[in-house]
């Protein structure tokens, strides 16, 4: 941590210390003369005093520069941060460590052209190095001790994670600060590293690639999919391989298929008749000589998903449509996606505990939901929960304004019956409910809807629509929750959609969408996994909860196509402004919190109050 | 009773008379037990001049009556005499650089004249002989003794003109006098003795040693006495022009200390040489210098 200044060009003023100095001096020089008989004895006690004088004077002088340095600061606005220090100039290795540059011999060079880059600094900068992959470390802080700098690029070695250079060179761009200098990129230049953004460095600062072979070629399982009566492994090829090659597939380390293949350049499935078991660890591997070794391996779990918990809540007593809602989440056989809990609106309020175990609230009625029932779903979906409303017959419109009428601005209206019945239409194909239905999606035309609810979405996105434009389908976020409304019961006076295919597809994808924020999921790209989890591609357990999780490796690492050195440097300084500003912005953040300007005023009003003290009585 | 001089005093100011002449009725208390009086010389003296007859008053010493003239006119006189006396009274007066320092309107130097052509003229009137010397670093000017009225105005007339001198060294003169001095007399230093006190001393010492009585007038300003400076400021030595920046405040108490050792030691050690030593402020009337005078004379004669 060091201390920074948001406006140092004000720091310019401490040039005015040397007025307080000139008129210390001046000043002295005015001491008025006066004639004296004899000026022995005053000689002998100048002796000494001239001692205090002289510390006085100098202990003033220090006082007034003081108050002018603090004032000059005061103004530039000082601030502690971790933004380097303006002094002199810096260079920053930035190592790419993703595992793109762990094919043979890519570790030797990235560590022969790091050190070459440290050796190859001005003697005047001060050398840093920056490790990054999908997050960037500074491995080795600023500082004139080059062997530091090359000890910590011989520590480095690669990782099973992704490139991401906007991270890498945020670091470097934090670490170097405002000062001038150099970036030295030691990287493959692989393209999929610009995927999730590009990156910047101030522009004052000059970046230089270093570039890392790419292997010859690479061989990868990025894909495997396991269906009831087959299994499909996806591989993705690059490069010079040609021939044949070898994919095997195992389950919990038991080999039970393998197979040469021939090799087909980019991305092509496999697809084995292979039932596998309902449980277990599934995992392709491919042999490759020359490419990346941990992505020649891709895992998947077997074990169905622990069914996510549902409650219904239904009026006084059950209706049709809760019935056709429990029925169509709880089908009955062994593979149920939701255990589902019905209660009624008036045990709601009675039992607020059952709240905690769901992940998804489905609400039928609202008659007889009290003011304490609804701010327990209120707070529900603040904190992370699902609620789908189905706004049938027993449903009070204003509930959703009343509840989170604030943060949705949705409006629902009054009933509306339709003489010719309207159809439902999809308004975003893209939207994850929809896409779930795959297929199916184009048959959600088919349902009739006689009665329907008129609504204004407000805020929210409109996910289908009837064929009369009004909203059928709306998703609002709410807090950390997500709130999905239908807008039409599910009776039969209302719609024949509880007979229709499209009905139970729906109702799943729309539950597991709007549950998605309280499941954990089972497969992890490494990283992205919850803290404490291995960086090693597998399966593995979690404490805290039953049965294994999966860790793969980001499949896009596998590509090591490489941008040309132009067109990567284009890509930083497009953003280089951005990162001034974005630089700027966190440092006035920290500056805003600290407020150190004020603290410094304090300081310097205490020093004046001190000067004018010694002052009066060095005049005395 | 205490009092500052006006401004406007000088050396045969009225005023300044006046108080002389006060200063006789007081001396002639003083000597009238063993002395004859300020208009009469104590002495039985070498040189006794016959200067008039008068009549015979009530409480005239009847061995003072003419009894040849009262046999030839039948009519009681009394002689009237001039006497002359073989005081020799020597005036040292420092007119060196630092007497020229004055707070207020008279400086140390002035104040020196007044009391010097004071002295002359008491003396004058006792029909003692006076003479002058005038001195820095050097003798500047110097006058032998003597007693007539002319001289008196050229005594005057030379301390009416004293300019302030160069720097002091009174051991020189005082070494010059003690070899020209012929007889027994009366020395008179003013001086601020600002200078080293050892040769003052040892100068003065070697006078009485000589036989002569010796009356030191120390002459100081009251800024030199309670140093009243409030704020710092570069302080010349006016001799040397030495230049010493000081705060008041934080050297009075140092020079306070110091300049009273300085007169301490004056009145210690000229006491044990049994010289008179007097501190004379120049916001003070000269009257103190005139008593101590006659107290000296009185005890030397």
């Amino acid at each position: 941590m060091s201390l920074s200044f948001l406006a140092p060009a004000f720091l310019f003023g401490c040039l005015a210390a040397g007025i307080p100095v000139m008129l210390h001096l001046l000043r002295r020089e005015r001491v008025p003369l006066v004639r004296f008989s004899d000026v022995r004895f005053l000689r002998r006690a100048h002796v000494e005093q001239e001692r205090q004088r002289r510390l006085s004077e100098l202990l003033l002088l220090a006082l007034r520069v003081g108050a002018v340095v603090l004032l000059a600061c005061a103004f530039a606005h000082p601030f502690f941060g971790y933004v380097a220090e303006l002094n002199g100039s810096a260079t920053v290795v930035l190592v790419d460590t993703s595992f793109s540059l762990s094919g043979p011999g890519q570790q030797a060079e990235v560590r022969a052209l790091a050190r070459s880059a440290i050796d190859a600094a001005p003697d005047d900068h001060l050398v840093g190095v920056v490790a990054f992959d999908e997050v960037a470390r500074v491995v080795a802080g600023l500082g004139g001790s080059r062997s530091s700098a090359r000890a910590a690029v011989d520590a480095l070695s690669s990782r099973p994670r992704g490139t991401r250079y906007r991270e890498g060179l945020a670091a470097a761009s934090a670490l170097i600060g405002a000062r001038p200098g150099r970036v030295v990129v030691v990287t493959d230049l692989q393209a999929a590293g610009w995927d999730l953004g590009s990156g910047s460095v101030s522009p004052r600062v000059e970046l230089e690639l270093r570039p890392v072979a790419a292997p010859t070629g690479n061989l990868a399982v990025v894909g495997l999919e396991v269906e009831p009566d087959s299994t499909s492994i996806v591989l993705f090829q690059v490069g010079a391989l040609t021939g044949d090659t070898t994919v095997s597939l195992a389950v919990d380390g038991v080999a039970v298929h393998e197979e040469s293949i021939r090799l087909v350049p980019g991305r092509s499935t496999l697809q084995f008749p292979i039932p596998l078991p309902p449980k277990g660890v599934a995992m392709a591997s491919v042999v490759d000589p020359v490419g990346y070794p941990v992505d020649d391996r891709r895992y998947r779990l077997l074990d169905p998903p622990p069914p996510i918990p549902v409650l219904i809540v239904i009026g006084n007593r059950p209706s049709r449509a809760s019935f056709y809602m429990e029925r169509a989440l709880a089908p009955g056989d062994d593979r149920n996606p939701f255990s589902v809990s019905v209660v009624s609106t008036v045990s709601l309020a009675a039992r607020p505990e059952i709240l905690e175990e769901m992940s998804a609230v489905v609400l039928v009625e609202t008659l007889g939901l009290e003011r304490q029932g609804r701010d327990l779903l209120a707070s529900f979906v603040r904190g992370g929960g699902g609620l789908f409303v189905v706004a049938g017959a027993a449903f009070d419109s204003d509930l959703v304004a009343d509840l989170f009428g604030r943060d949705t601005e949705l409006g629902l209206g009054a009933p509306q019956t339709h003489v010719d019945p309207i159809t439902l239409v999809p308004n975003d194909f893209r939207h994850p409910i929809i896409q779930g239905l795959g297929s199916l999606a184009s048959q959600l035309s088919e349902t009739r809807f006689t009665t329907t609810f008129t609504a204004d979405a407000g805020a929210g996105t409109v996910i289908a629509r009837f064929s009369d434009q009004s909203p059928a389908l709306m998703e609002h976020e709410v807090g950390t929750g997500r709130i999905l409304i239908l807008g039409s019961g599910l009776a039969a006076n209302w719609n024949d959609w509880p007979r229709r295919r499209t009905f139970v597809p729906f109702l799943h994808e729309s539950l597991a969408y709007v549950a998605d924020h309280r499941v954990t999921p089972q497969e992890f790209v490494i990283g992205d996994g919850p803290a404490g989890m291995s960086n090693e591609p597998g399966a593995f357990r979690l404490a805290e909860r039953p049965g294994y999780v999966v860790l793969n490796v980001d499949a896009s690492e596998s590509d090591p196509t490489p941008l040309s050195q132009e067109r990567f440097a284009s890509a930083v300084d497009r953003l280089a402004q951005a990162a001034e500003r974005e630089a700027e912005v966190t440092a006035g953040e920290q500056e805003a919190i600290q407020r150190m300007w004020r603290y410094t005023l304090m300081l310097m009003a205490v020093v004046l109050l001190a000067e004018g003290w010694l002052g009066r009585r060095m005049m005395a | 009773m205490p009092s500052t001089m006006g401004p406007g005093l000088s050396s045969l100011d009225p005023a300044l008379v006046a108080r002389i002449g006060s200063l006789e009725l007081i001396a002639r208390a003083v000597v009238e037990g063993f002395l004859t009086g300020l208009h009469r010389s104590p002495f039985k003296g070498f040189s006794v001049e016959f200067s008039e007859y008068r009549q015979y008053l009530p409480g005239d010493d009847p061995a003072r009556i003419d009894w040849k003239l009262v046999a030839r006119s039948d009519r009681y006189y009394v002689k009237e005499f001039e006497e002359e006396t073989n005081l020799e009274c020597h005036l040292l007066l420092d007119i060196s650089g630092s007497m020229g320092y004055g707070s207020h309107s008279v400086t140390k130097l002035r104040y020196g004249v007044f009391l010097a052509a004071a002295l002359a003229y008491l003396m004058h009137r006792q029909r003692d002989s006076v003479g002058l010397t005038l001195f820095d670093e050097r003798v500047v000017e110097s006058f032998s003794v003597g007693s007539r009225r002319g001289h008196l105005r050229t005594l005057l007339s030379a301390l009416s003109h004293a300019r302030v001198g160069a720097r002091s060294d009174v051991s020189k003169p005082l070494g010059q006098l003690a070899a020209r001095l012929r007889r027994r007399g009366l020395v008179v230093l003013i001086s601020d003795l600002l200078d080293e006190p050892a040769g003052i001393i040892q100068g003065l010492k070697h006078l009485r040693f000589r036989g002569s009585e010796v009356l030191v007038f120390h002459i100081l300003d009251p800024a030199e006495l309670t140093f009243p400076f409030e704020h710092a400021a570069r302080f010349e030595d006016l001799e040397t022009t030495a230049q010493v920046v000081a705060v008041p405040d934080l050297v009075r108490r140092y020079y306070l200390g110091e300049i009273d050792a300085l007169q301490e030691r004056y009145r210690r050690e000229l006491g044990l040489a049994n010289i008179d030593y007097h501190l004379l402020n120049t916001a003070r009337p000269l009257d103190g210098a005139l008593l101590s005078y006659l107290s000296t004379r009185g005890r030397r004669m």
